[in-house]
């Protein structure tokens, strides 16, 4: 009896063991930790200080098209577009012709990138950008609420302020200045189409670049 | 306050040493992150020779390379080659990446060394006595938090010999750099079914002797890098969870990639891939049964950590639905005959033996049935509340607690002491004394169905995992059933016992020998008693097995004594009072080290305890805060703290923003913040509230619980 006892104990701890092992199923609750937003829905609405002092919103630029250009000065994909005024030329294209674009700077204080608003508006004079306006975003939560993921990371939004394009600059994901050679802007794509009244052809490509720095 | 002081004289030290260096420091920044050289597994080639060449990237510490597919940031090295005419370089083979997570992002790399093996074939005319020069233009992106993009030239003398030879140094290293490589000697069959989330299977063998298994696509638009994959296993093999990318395609296109693991070999965990190309169709057939594990030291297992369970399974078709209903069935007969169980079955048919069965019999046979079946579905609906919850839970989890297991190890024992005679209550009270099991009344036969299925989880047997995991993976509909299939196989038998009295008959009639018997089965209960102990041991260490078996022999003092009278029976009771009182601590689970003990922050509620004079510390946090989260594993969720806060009696409230809340936004912008993390202590004494620092280290938070922060 003893030793059927053990011999049904030692079964009985051995299935509890196989059965931890194999039976147990974890279910546990996550944030979503990507807030990303779905191309075609509504932007995110944000109200954050500029370079200069000024607070900005989205809904204040209601009725025109919106770019925002996720940037990290240190970054050598963001200089790749800058050093070759690859990212100026855009943008005085686009602010020509009355759109807005956003600089946005999501480095936390310490971290790469990080510019206060003196040294965001030296910054913008040293690559001769032209940018409506730069948005300081230290504690990221503008980046995380639209997903930023990389510098650069592109976003277009229409007069509606529903989110038209999201994702890389071009489809050449390399820090190598050869690389601009040819290129395809999505985002000067983007805004053609949207000039145009047509639905966007490249609505979200995977961007590509150096990390934000959050905090 | 010496602690800090101590601090702040290193960290002035570190600062008059970085100013007044700068001239170390120069070449530091100038100098490279990664040293990158050709190495050949051949001394010499022969002409015609095919043969490996590696490109090693000896990478900084802290830093990175990248794979094929960088991940969310990042970028692949490039080689570009300038050979010599007839020789040509195949592409680079990327050895098994490692995942990289930074902040919310996902990268897929390499760091420290890494060795990337091509082919080089010589030409057949190449001239025997010569050495060429293969050179290449490098180009690769090195980061730790931050990325440099880096170039070089590399080249490599490869001298022609009629006989080509070995190099003694490389060959060896390059072979096993080869043999390292995501293998794809023999096509592995792999499925990419859509769903949401998507579901990849691989039938990888031995799919449940590995851990920190990932999938690494090559395409980099193909899905999302920095998502919990929820890796599960069975006999079919291995699945994955997976978001879609910006192609949005999984499921319709054929799906190329690394499957990377780690399986024991010679007892050390090594890193293995297979490379897959899963075809769109149908998951394959038990490849999601359990949870694949994670260790703590995987860089991912704070992502995988806090996954959503993926619910892989569809709904069971109406076949596998009857085969798990059919299986729990047989899993619950089975029940029936093990140890846990046995004993307490064997003293209920004992007394039938005994005579306790009467005209009650039907009645009795139904109300064990029902008792089996109530604890079964009451389980089956409390696992779905608790899965709700979102608690890890298990089918062993009742064992779990530590008072549950102490309070069946004493029943157990009492139980085993009655059935030796130990004590004996006279006529009604027989049945307190030998537990509810023993009871010939209609509760009786309840609560013998009930007592039956608590003890039977610790012994559910290997198979029925399926079944369970099934159906924990299912509605909670499916759930219901199965459990209910479960309970049906495991009150069968008692109960045809009570309905045929065909089989009563096969029953032994009373005598002497059921003293006997009654005597021997005190013994599986004392040995399941052990095994309980064993279990409590697992949980609280020795200090809870000191405090059970005291407890233990108090109460086996106390219904012994009881037989003298009174007067004994209450010294039994004030001793076994003393005791309990003395050691109940480790039992319920109390542990010795302090917890911290959080509730939700509300205005309202700080106002309410620094009313009544307690301090207050408050952490604004979300679970998408990197920071918070290294705040709160370095300082807020060490033991001293814990400890510190309630010698103090100070609260500990948090303000979870992971969701966007107003209240908490509106108490973010008082501090002059925009975002989390915010830290807060209000003394007891009433003073103003001090913001701390946002990062937090222990020192800091002991020395602001003490008030003497700086």
């Amino acid at each position: 009896m003893n030793e059927l006892t053990k011999r049904g104990l030692l079964l009985g701890g051995g299935a509890l063991a196989a059965f931890g092992a194999a039976g147990v199923v974890t279910t546990m609750l996550g944030g979503d930790a990507q807030a990303a937003v779905a191309t075609g829905a509504r932007a995110p609405s944000f109200s954050v200080q500029d370079s200069s002092g000024a607070t900005r919103t989205l809904a204040e630029f209601r009725g025109r098209t919106v770019v925002l250009e996720w940037t990290n000065h240190g970054c050598p994909y963001v200089r790749k577009h800058y050093d070759a005024r690859n990212m100026q030329t855009l943008q005085q294209e686009a602010t020509g012709n009355g759109i807005v674009w956003l600089q946005i700077i999501s480095s936390a204080p310490g971290e790469q990138g990080y510019l206060d608003a003196a040294g965001a508006r030296a910054r913008v004079q040293t690559d001769g950008a032209a940018p409506t306006a730069t948005l300081l975003d230290p504690t990221g939560v503008v980046g995380r609420a639209y997903g930023a993921m990389t510098t650069p990371h592109m976003f277009v939004i229409n007069g509606e302020g529903v989110l038209l394009y999201q994702g890389a600059i071009d489809d050449r994901p390399s820090a190598r200045a050869s690389s601009l050679e040819g290129a395809n802007n999505y985002v000067r794509a983007a805004l053609t189409d949207i000039a145009a009244g047509r639905a966007v052809r490249t609505a979200e490509t995977t961007p590509y670049g150096c990390s934000v720095k959050y905090a | 306050m010496w602690r800090s002081m101590i601090r702040f004289f290193l960290a002035a030290l570190a600062f008059m040493l970085a100013s007044a260096a700068p001239s170390f420091a120069q070449p530091l920044t100038a100098e490279r992150q990664v040293q990158a050289t050709l190495h050949s597994a051949r001394a010499a080639v022969a002409p015609g020779e095919r043969f490996t060449i590696v490109l090693r990237q000896s990478i900084r510490e802290h830093w990175h390379t990248y794979w094929i597919n960088p991940g969310d940031s990042g970028e692949p090295t490039e080689l570009t080659w300038r050979a010599p005419a007839g020789w040509s370089v195949g592409p680079i083979q990327w050895p098994t990446p490692q995942a990289i997570p930074f902040a919310m992002l996902v990268n897929y790399g390499y760091s420290n060394e890494v060795l990337f093996p091509l082919e080089v074939t010589a030409p057949a005319n190449a001239r025997v006595g010569e050495a060429v020069t293969l050179t290449a233009d490098a180009y690769w992106l090195v980061c730790s938090d931050i990325c440099i993009p880096e170039e070089a030239v590399v080249t490599l003398d490869v001298p022609v010999a009629a006989q080509g030879r070995d190099d003694p140094q490389w060959a060896s290293r390059i072979a096993d750099a080869v043999a390292a490589l995501p293998s794809n000697a023999q096509t592995i069959e792999a499925r990419v079914s859509a769903g949401d989330p998507a579901r990849l299977s691989v039938a990888l063998a031995d799919a449940g002797a590995i851990r920190n298994a990932r999938f690494f696509p090559f395409n980099r638009d193909a899905m999302r890098n920095a998502e919990p994959q929820a890796p599960r296993f069975g006999a079919g093999g291995a699945s994955f969870s997976l978001l879609p990318g910006v192609a949005n395609n999984l499921g319709q296109a054929p799906l190329a990639g690394v499957v990377a693991y780690e399986a024991q070999e010679n007892g050390a965990w090594v890193r293995r891939g297979v490379e897959i190309e899963a075809q769109p169709g149908d998951p394959i057939a038990e490849s999601d049964g359990a949870a694949v594990s994670i260790s703590s030291d995987y860089a991912l297992a704070e992502l995988e950590g806090s996954s959503v369970s993926a619910p892989v399974a569809e709904a069971l078709s109406p076949v596998a639905l009857i085969a798990a209903l059919g299986l729990a069935f047989l899993g619950g007969l089975i029940l029936n005959i093990m140890p846990c169980v046995l004993p307490v079955l064997s003293v209920k048919a004992l007394s039938f033996a005994g005579g306790a069965q009467s005209g009650d019999s039907r009645k009795h046979g139904f109300l064990y049935f029902a008792g089996v079946m109530a604890t079964f579905l009451a389980l089956a609906a409390l696992l779905i509340v608790l899965r709700g919850a979102g608690e890890a839970v298990g089918w062993g989890f009742q064992l779990q607690a530590p008072w549950v297991t102490s309070a069946l190890a004493l029943l157990f024992f009492v139980i085993g002491l009655n059935l030796l005679s130990v004590f004996e209550f006279g006529g009604a009270l027989q049945n307190a004394g030998s537990g509810l099991t023993a009871r010939g009344g209609d509760a009786g036969a309840f609560f013998t169905g009930a007592l039956a299925v608590i003890a039977a989880t610790p012994c559910t047997a290997p198979f029925m995992a399926g079944a369970i995991g099934a159906a924990l993976t299912q509605s909670a509909g499916v759930t219901l059933l199965i459990f209910a299939a479960l309970g049906l196989g495991f009150a069968l038998p008692l109960t045809l016992l009570h309905f045929l009295p065909g089989l009563q008959r096969l029953i032994p009639k009373p005598g002497a020998w059921m003293e006997r018997a009654k005597n021997v089965l005190a013994f599986p209960m004392f040995a399941a008693a052990v095994w309980l102990v064993w279990v409590l041991a697992e949980q609280t260490g020795s200090a809870g097995v000191m405090a059970l078996l005291s407890v233990a022999a108090a109460l086996a003092f106390a219904l012994f004594v009881a037989r003298w009278g009174r007067v004994w029976l209450a010294i039994g009771v004030v001793v076994l009072a003393i005791t309990g009182a003395a050691m109940w601590r480790p039992l319920v689970g109390a542990e010795t080290q302090s917890v911290l003990v959080s509730e939700p922050w509300s205005p309202a509620r700080v106002e309410e305890l620094r009313a009544e004079g307690r301090g207050v510390l408050v952490n604004f946090t979300a679970a998408w805060c990197v920071t918070c989260k290294v705040n709160e594993a370095a300082a807020l969720a060490r033991p001293r703290v814990a400890q510190a806060l309630a010698q103090a009696n100070v609260a500990y409230l948090v303000g979870d923003w992971t969701n966007r809340d107003e209240t908490i936004a509106a108490a973010l912008a008082e501090h002059g913040r925009a975002g989390v993390p915010l830290y807060l202590y209000y003394p007891a004494d009433g003073g103003a509230a001090q913001v701390l620092p946002q990062m937090l280290s222990e020192e800091l938070v002991l020395d602001t619980i003490a008030g003497d922060a700086p």
